[in-house]
């Protein structure tokens, strides 16, 4: 499948990346680069290799064979925790930490030593709809909530690039539209989003570029949305 | 030095301990008979056949006599340690971190001690070197096993916790961090409960054996002292290289979790 080139200089990009176990392509030589303000939709059934694509992305597997580049830099060359901190990835039912939303939220600052002020924490949380949670215990929230709560975790390291992982699988339908709206949002600020998911109709909604995978290949794109500015 | 011997008829007297837990078995149904027959028959043929090599050891004392048996133990200790793990890897990948952890936890107890505060002449004299890091081998192979098991079943159930963690930018040590604090802490409180505890309840085996042979028990108390602040250290430094160890198993050098079939 050939790289399909966004807007702008790719931030992210995946060269030929391949991944096997036991003899079996998980995936299968896929290449995508990703602009600033771009967004991906992945879709595919589950066993279809995107979810093993998105943690390439992310490092946290490393791949048989193929790149991962940041800004043009192999990923090899960049140390894990700053390359994370850049490329944020959000786990697929994203587990809340022990303590508050605002203990949640101020995790990546907190794991690179630094404070971040309850202003700011607030300001991440009201970016996702959640104003004034930042007290509430975590793990107390609906999934919907938790869902959010991650993407502003996520959201506090101030990465260019976020990549989601089914954010919106286990939520009920009016749930799953206010974060995919916040997703847009984001997008539409600068951010570079790679989102995987099984529902359709939740990819095409967020719009910009749609891959479908197929046994860890890229069987199909379109451009669902050339009024994105 | 004159103690109470202990002649063979005598010593079979003490089957009849046997009898009454056999006893006890029978009547309320335990089902344990025929395992403490077996228990009974092991300790006694293990410990009779450890008296004669004991023997035959202080016989022929020789440095690399000594080295092969105090090697030969700390092979076991390790190896005891790395079995019956039931989540992470195999034994083949287990064991030479196994050994590393029991070994040099065994190691900082048991060189200051000969070397400083209980020097035998000539150095391997067995009848201070295998006993006392038989001690300390199997005190820090209890810990090495318990430290495993809680860091690699930890890693299986909050992989998705270690993972977010990961993505927010943590090391993998401070992904693990709350996990392995706690795994060395619980293997060093039944060590500092013996040493708050010592003495008030029951006297500690080796000093109850001391003094038993007629040694003086000023004497015999400044041994348990030293073995028991020893058996700090082991739990120590055992705990930190073992939880070292285990994170070193589960994450590549580029901070990545492994999955479960890579560690086997």
């Amino acid at each position: 499948m050939a790289n399909i080139e966004a807007g702008g200089p790719p931030r992210l990009e995946a060269r030929d990346v391949r991944f096997t176990v036991r003899g079996r392509h998980i995936v299968d030589g896929v290449s995508l680069s990703l602009g600033a303000g771009e967004v991906v939709t992945i879709e595919g059934a589950s066993g279809s290799g995107k979810t093993t694509f998105l943690r390439i992305l992310a490092t946290q597997v490393e791949p048989d064979a193929g790149t991962i580049l940041l800004d043009g830099t192999d990923a090899r060359a960049i140390t894990p925790s700053v390359f994370r901190t850049r490329v944020a990835y959000v786990l697929q039912e994203s587990p809340m930490f022990d303590g508050t939303v605002a203990d949640n939220v101020a995790t990546g600052p907190r794991l690179r030593g630094k404070t971040m002020s309850a202003g700011a924490i607030a300001a991440a949380l009201d970016r996702v709809g959640l104003a004034g949670l930042s007290g509430r215990i975590a793990r107390e929230l609906s999934g919907g909530e938790r869902q959010r709560v991650a993407l502003a975790r996520a959201l506090a390291n101030e990465p260019d690039v976020l990549l989601l992982d089914e954010p919106t699988s286990a939520l009920d339908p009016s749930s799953a539209q206010r974060v995919l709206a916040v997703v847009r949002a984001l997008a539409d600020s600068g951010l570079a989003v790679v989102l995987v998911t099984h529902v359709a109709e939740h990819a095409l909604s967020l719009g910009g570029r749609h891959l479908v995978f197929e046994e860890g290949r890229i069987v199909g794109t379109a451009d669902q949305r050339p009024e994105t500015t | 030095m004159s103690y109470v011997e202990v002649s063979l008829p005598r010593l079979a007297i003490a089957l009849l301990f046997i009898a009454i837990a056999c006893g006890v078995s029978w009547r309320l149904r335990l089902g344990l008979g025929s395992a403490l027959v077996v228990g009974a028959i092991r300790a006694a043929v293990q410990l009779i056949a450890i008296g004669y090599f004991l023997v035959f050891l202080f016989a022929h004392e020789r440095a690399w006599l000594v080295l092969t048996v105090l090697i030969a133990m700390l092979l076991v200790a390790a190896l005891t340690s790395a079995r019956r793990l039931e989540h992470g890897p195999g034994l083949r990948v287990l064991l030479p971190y196994a050994l590393a952890a029991v070994g040099g936890g065994a190691a900082i107890a048991l060189l200051p001690l000969f070397t400083l505060i209980v020097v035998p002449h000539p150095w391997f004299e067995a009848r201070y070197l295998v006993p006392l890091s038989g001690m300390m081998m199997s005190s820090a192979m209890n810990v090495v096993a318990q430290v495993f098991e809680r860091v690699f079943a930890m890693a299986r159930s909050e992989r998705a916790v270690i993972e977010q963690l990961l993505a927010l930018g943590a090391s993998s040590v401070q992904a693990t961090q709350s996990h392995t604090r706690a795994a060395v802490r619980a293997a060093l409180i039944p060590t500092i409960n013996g040493l708050v505890t010592v003495g008030l309840v029951a006297l500690p085996g080796m000093m109850t054996g001391q003094i038993l042979s007629g040694t003086a028990p000023g004497q015999a108390v400044r041994y348990q002292v030293v073995i028991m602040y020893q058996l700090v250290a082991v739990a120590a430094v055992s705990g930190a290289l073992a939880t070292r160890f285990a994170r070193r198993m589960l994450f590549t050098p580029r901070e990545q979790l492994r999955r479960d079939p890579e560690l086997r």
